[in-house]
């Protein structure tokens, strides 16, 4: 499954704490593991390892919308909840997976002072 | 991180997510406390009984272990019972609230966090934490004194005559009895009595710091001497009854007071000791101080054993 280059774009995401100074050098951590996430995401849909996409949506789920990153939380309860409510047909949850890996892509850092 | 200070609380948090873990720090930062970070139930469980620490933040969705299991073994463990217990949870159940606050926990936080809803519970557990310690502190002391109660002295002496027993060591027991008590209370009144109280209180309570000072009756006294005999612990005991029979009022420049005193170790008590038997022999000490002449301490002697102790 790649990423279809002419899907929707998405307009960059932007963390609602990243002028938060207790939060900022956190935001920018978040953002950089992002990428290794979604490789991880990706893996896992590959092997069909329910397993471990179920728990990393589920840590996604709890952790994202702390950092200020809503929409990728929300991405990943819904994934979530379709992995533990529809386990039998995997290739159904493409369109979740795909879901959530595009809004973490979408993520940005904030903007150097 | 600090321990006994009373300035900063100690919270444990219990999180298998690196992420959340961060954040919580980053959150929490602000706020005046020790925060203890762990990644497992397993070695929560160890911290929180080593340390206890005053509130654990507890996540509910712990990848490897039940967090509803964590929770009930935390509150079944005397050690670790009644330690505040936030609990943690990305779920939206009503029921999985339900359950955890049902099993003793103090209060939830959803996941994500809410910043501010955040810091406001663990600010509001710590300040109930810090009334419940405050509380559970005082009902072992006699509101009046401060010196500790006579519940704590019951159980305090078994403790200490099981304790002594067991390592063949000397115990003595010291009761003290206002002199004249009643007919101070009678003639300058209660509130003056009161005052009375808390002067020869606080006279016993200076002693020797192992020394344990209980109110045992409406004037009467009582201390524990651990790790002496009998004539160490009447040493004690009349220094005691010098300091009170010091003890002047400038208001009252006529009015003295005294205390007599009965003094008992384990040696002077016949058959297996007891804590019952040491106050006997302590009682019978202080009875044979009132009525050879007050104001005077006396040591139990095993000759007079009494031969009917009351029940």
């Amino acid at each position: 499954m790649d990423s279809n280059p002419d899907a929707e774009a998405r307009p960059p995401l932007h963390s609602a704490y990243e002028n938060d100074p207790d939060l900022r050098d956190l935001v920018v951590m978040f953002v950089d593991e992002l990428d290794r996430r979604v490789d991880a995401i990706r893996e896992a849909y590959l092997a069909e390892d329910a397993a471990t996409l179920q728990r990393i949506s589920h840590q996604l789920k709890g952790a994202a919308g702390g950092y200020g990153f809503d929409p990728i939380g929300d991405a990943a309860a819904r994934l979530e909840y379709e992995l533990l409510h529809d386990e039998a047909e995997l290739s159904a949850l493409a369109e979740r997976v795909e879901d959530l890996i595009s809004c973490c892509r979408s993520a940005v850092p904030p903007t150097d002072a | 991180m600090s321990h006994d200070d009373p300035i900063r609380p100690r919270v444990l948090a219990i999180d298998d997510s690196d992420l959340v873990h961060r954040l919580l720090r980053a959150r929490l930062r602000h706020e005046r406390i020790d925060l203890h970070a762990v990644r497992t139930a397993a070695e929560g469980l160890r911290v929180a009984r080593e340390t206890v620490p005053d509130l654990i933040l507890l996540d509910i969705d712990l990848d490897d272990s039940d967090g509803f299991k964590v929770l009930a073994q935390l509150k079944a463990d005397p050690v670790t019972h009644d330690i505040a217990v936030i609990f943690v949870s990305a779920s939206n159940e009503t029921m999985d609230r339900v359950r955890g606050l049902d099993l003793g926990a103090v209060d939830f936080v959803g996941k994500p966090f809410d910043v501010t809803e955040l810091r406001a519970r663990v600010r509001s557990a710590l300040r109930m934490q810090r009334l419940l310690r405050m509380l559970s502190q005082r009902a072992q002391l006699d509101g009046l004194t401060g010196l500790w109660n006579r519940a704590y002295l019951d159980d305090r002496l078994r403790k200490e005559v099981s304790g002594a027993l067991r390592h063949g060591a000397p115990l003595s027991l010291i009761l003290c009895d206002l002199d004249r008590f009643k007919s101070l209370n009678d003639t300058f009144g209660h509130p003056f009595g009161d005052e009375v109280l808390e002067r020869a209180a606080s006279i016993l309570a200076s002693g020797r710091g192992q020394d344990v000072a209980c109110r045992y009756g409406g004037e009467e006294f009582a201390v524990i001497v651990p790790a002496a005999h009998a004539e160490e612990a009447a040493g004690v005991a009349e220094r005691h009854r010098a300091r009170i029979e010091e003890v002047t009022w400038n208001e009252r420049p006529s009015v003295r007071i005294s205390a007599s005193f009965g003094v008992a170790d384990l040696t002077c008590i016949d058959g297996e000791p007891t804590p019952e038997k040491l106050v006997a022999a302590a009682d019978t000490a202080l009875y044979r101080a009132k009525t050879t002449g007050r104001n005077k301490v006396v040591i139990a002697d095993p000759a007079e054993w009494p031969r009917q102790i009351a029940g």
